[in-house]
């Protein structure tokens, strides 16, 4: 409850500063803050472009929601187990071109969700075998894994897969997408997100393992004290293992949700800011599954929001990651004040 | 560019260049995580170089555009102005991953990546609105026109390593006399003493008498200092703007280096030295052998790569400063 207090608290501050921001550029914060919402169709807009209503904004929301929690879940459950996966970026690209390459060959949904669980479990078990085999920081590997799988993607989307129109990779193909794009429901086009209930399926599994199962004990065990779980008994080595296999997976499953739904295709040259606004909804979150999701309805509309407000209010759009970035130092300062209290 | 170049060989161009390019990305890179080294060595592991860079570029710039709209191109005060206000702007900026580590006891690698995507959002929303406010375009970037080159004559002529005197950036002299500095003060100096004991026993430097808090507050400072040279060194080496492309993970590579140097300046040096060259190196090869450009990614992997490696095989017989990363707590034993 305290958590979710200065959860709350991190969040109000940062919405404030952000409208102290905004009204110093003489804009109206509150109009601004309602664009969010409107953007994010959770509030009426004064009008809407044909075939558009509140509902289809609704809908490209959850479309964009739905990574965002495979991404901050990946997150949360590497905390737990004592792991700060910054490499979720790396893991979601890595994912992504995977199934885009498989689905050429094979076009079906389930094999590109299969694909990219496979493919961030394997970056991910190759970091936590770094870690204790090696004693790597975990931090620095997946940093040079993302810049890694980064060039090597790019390099690979320049030279044989490019859209030249658009700079862009090749669309996947729409039997392979996990988003139904543009589907006409009575005269409105909605968006439709169908690995969204695979993500509340699995925040909802994660909570069970972490709160009810052995593994899930012990990963927490782990993560609050190696040394104590490993006095205990407990295998730290294959259970750090283990709980960066989960992250990396989930990592994969963010990766595909991304590139092969929200989106069609990868962009070269950059990775995903969203492995990182995972880490602001992940710690926002308490860490804990259930916390994730709420904290990334939360987060996705303000980026989802932010381009309608943009258009609208006549700002730069980056104010959205500036007030993600304010969230997550509140929310570093307050994981702190969390832990002062139990003491 | 290369003065005499019509009487030498091929191959030699080929080094000149590679010794040239390598020196000017290994040694903002060495100067970064010589501030790394300050902060770790004081107890404060520190994952925000990168952050720190970055914000010192961005300060940088805004004072290098604003200065040459006053006293026009020609002038070189914007430039050495620039560096000054870069160390000021990342030395400010990384207080605040002192406040979130010190005052707050926040976890150190938690604010460290915090305060990398902080500054990231800080400084891409401020150039744009900067941009827009000032100047009526939304540039995501400043201009910051190309550096002037030093060569010393006579040195630069000997065959081979002249290159190493050739062509320098004037930020490559302030970058190498810093460091000279830095050495001095860590090692030599009181300061530098009890900065290493607050690192390796911040109870004991306590008990003798030491502020352990202040110590490390300074020492995160001098470290986004350095940082902020770095970054504004990046700045005109590898684009002459400042834009977000700035934040390409070099603070990562500069504490790969740190660590790969066991926490000790001269041997980060030699890690610094081979990320340089490994760059350089690749992209010569890729001219060389005229392949397209888009093969410049597949280049761009092996500092990555080699960082990777080398912390493989170097991690595990590393000794940290003892006391890295800990919330110091006064009432702990």
């Amino acid at each position: 409850m305290r958590k979710f207090l200065l959860s709350c608290l991190a969040i109000i501050i940062s919405l404030l500063f952000g409208a102290l921001i905004l009204w110093l550029m003489g804009k109206d914060p509150i109009a601004a803050y309602t664009n969010l919402l409107q953007g994010s169709g959770l509030m009426h807009k004064a009008r809407y472009a044909g075939r558009q209503s509140m509902f289809t904004d609704f809908m490209s929301f959850i479309d964009a929601m739905t990574p965002m929690i495979f991404a901050s879940l990946s997150v949360a459950i590497a905390l737990k187990g004592g792991f700060f996966n910054i490499g979720v970026s790396g893991q979601m690209m890595a994912a992504g071109f995977v199934a885009h390459m498989l689905s050429l060959a094979v076009p079906s949904k389930i094999l590109v969700i299969v694909a990219g669980i496979i493919a961030g479990a394997v970056l991910g078990a190759l970091m936590g075998w770094l870690k204790y085999k090696f004693n790597v920081n975990e931090v620095v590997t997946s940093i040079m894994f993302n810049s890694i799988i980064m060039y090597l993607v790019t390099f690979y989307i320049n030279t044989f897969y490019i859209n030249p129109v658009s700079r862009q990779s090749k669309s996947i193909i729409d039997t392979a997408r996990l988003t139904l794009s543009g589907y006409r429901w009575e005269n409105l086009k909605v968006d439709i997100a169908l690995a969204f209930p695979l993500a509340v399926a699995v925040a909802l599994l994660l909570q069970w393992f972490l709160e009810r199962t052995t593994y899930g004990y012990e990963i927490k065990a782990v993560g609050l004290s190696p040394k104590a779980a490993q006095y205990a008994g407990m295998n730290v080595n294959r259970i750090s293992l283990l709980t960066m296999t989960i992250s990396g997976a989930l990592g994969g499953l963010a990766g595909v949700a991304y590139f092969c739904g929200y989106l069609a295709s990868i962009q070269p040259g950059t990775t995903p800011s969203m492995g990182f606004d995972a880490i602001a909804v992940s710690l926002l979150g308490g860490n804990n599954p259930a916390g994730c999701v709420l904290a990334s309805f939360l987060i996705t509309i303000i980026s989802k929001g932010s381009i309608y407000m943009s258009s609208r209010q006549h700002i730069e759009p980056e104010i959205a990651s500036l007030i993600t970035a304010f969230i997550l130092t509140f929310a570093a300062c307050s994981a702190v004040l969390s832990r002062k209290g139990k003491k | 560019m290369f003065c005499g170049a019509q009487q030498k060989g091929e191959e030699v161009i080929m080094l000149d260049m590679i010794i040239i390019d390598g020196l000017s990305f290994a040694l903002p890179l060495f100067i970064m995580a010589v501030g790394g080294i300050y902060s770790e060595k004081s107890g404060i592991t520190n994952l925000a170089l990168e952050g720190f860079q970055g914000f010192g570029a961005f300060t940088g710039a805004v004072v290098v555009v604003w200065l040459t709209g006053i006293t026009g191109s020609t002038s070189q005060i914007p430039y050495y102005a620039g560096f000054f206000f870069a160390m000021i702007g990342g030395g400010i900026f990384a207080l605040i991953h002192a406040l979130l580590c010190i005052k707050f006891k926040a976890d150190q690698v938690i604010s460290g990546v915090v305060m990398n995507i902080l500054a990231m959002a800080m400084t891409s929303f401020m150039t744009k609105s900067i941009n827009s406010a000032f100047f009526g375009n939304s540039a995501n970037k400043f201009m910051l026109g190309a550096s002037s080159r030093i060569t010393i004559p006579y040195i630069s002529e000997i065959p081979y390593i002249g290159a190493v005197f050739r062509d320098i950036y004037p930020f490559e002299i302030i970058a190498v006399i810093v460091a000279v500095v830095m050495w001095y003060v860590l090692y030599r100096t009181v300061y530098g003493m009890r900065l290493r004991a607050c690192g390796d026993n911040p109870h004991s430097a306590d008990a003798a008498g030491i502020n352990v808090n202040a110590v490390r507050t300074v020492a995160v400072f001098i470290s986004g200092c350095l940082s902020g040279i770095a970054g504004m060194s990046f700045a005109y080496s590898i684009s002459a703007n400042f834009s977000p492309d700035i934040y390409l993970g070099y603070g990562y590579l500069s504490i790969a280096a740190l660590i790969f140097g066991n926490w000790n300046i001269l041997p980060a040096l030699g890690a610094c030295l081979i990320f340089g060259f490994a760059r350089s190196g690749g992209s010569a090869i890729i001219n060389e052998l005229g392949l397209p450009s888009s093969y410049n990614d597949l280049v761009r992997i092996l500092p990555y790569l080699l960082t990777l490696l080398l912390l493989v095989f170097f991690s595990k017989h590393n000794r940290s400063p003892r006391a890295l990363g800990q919330v110091y707590d006064k009432g702990r034993r």
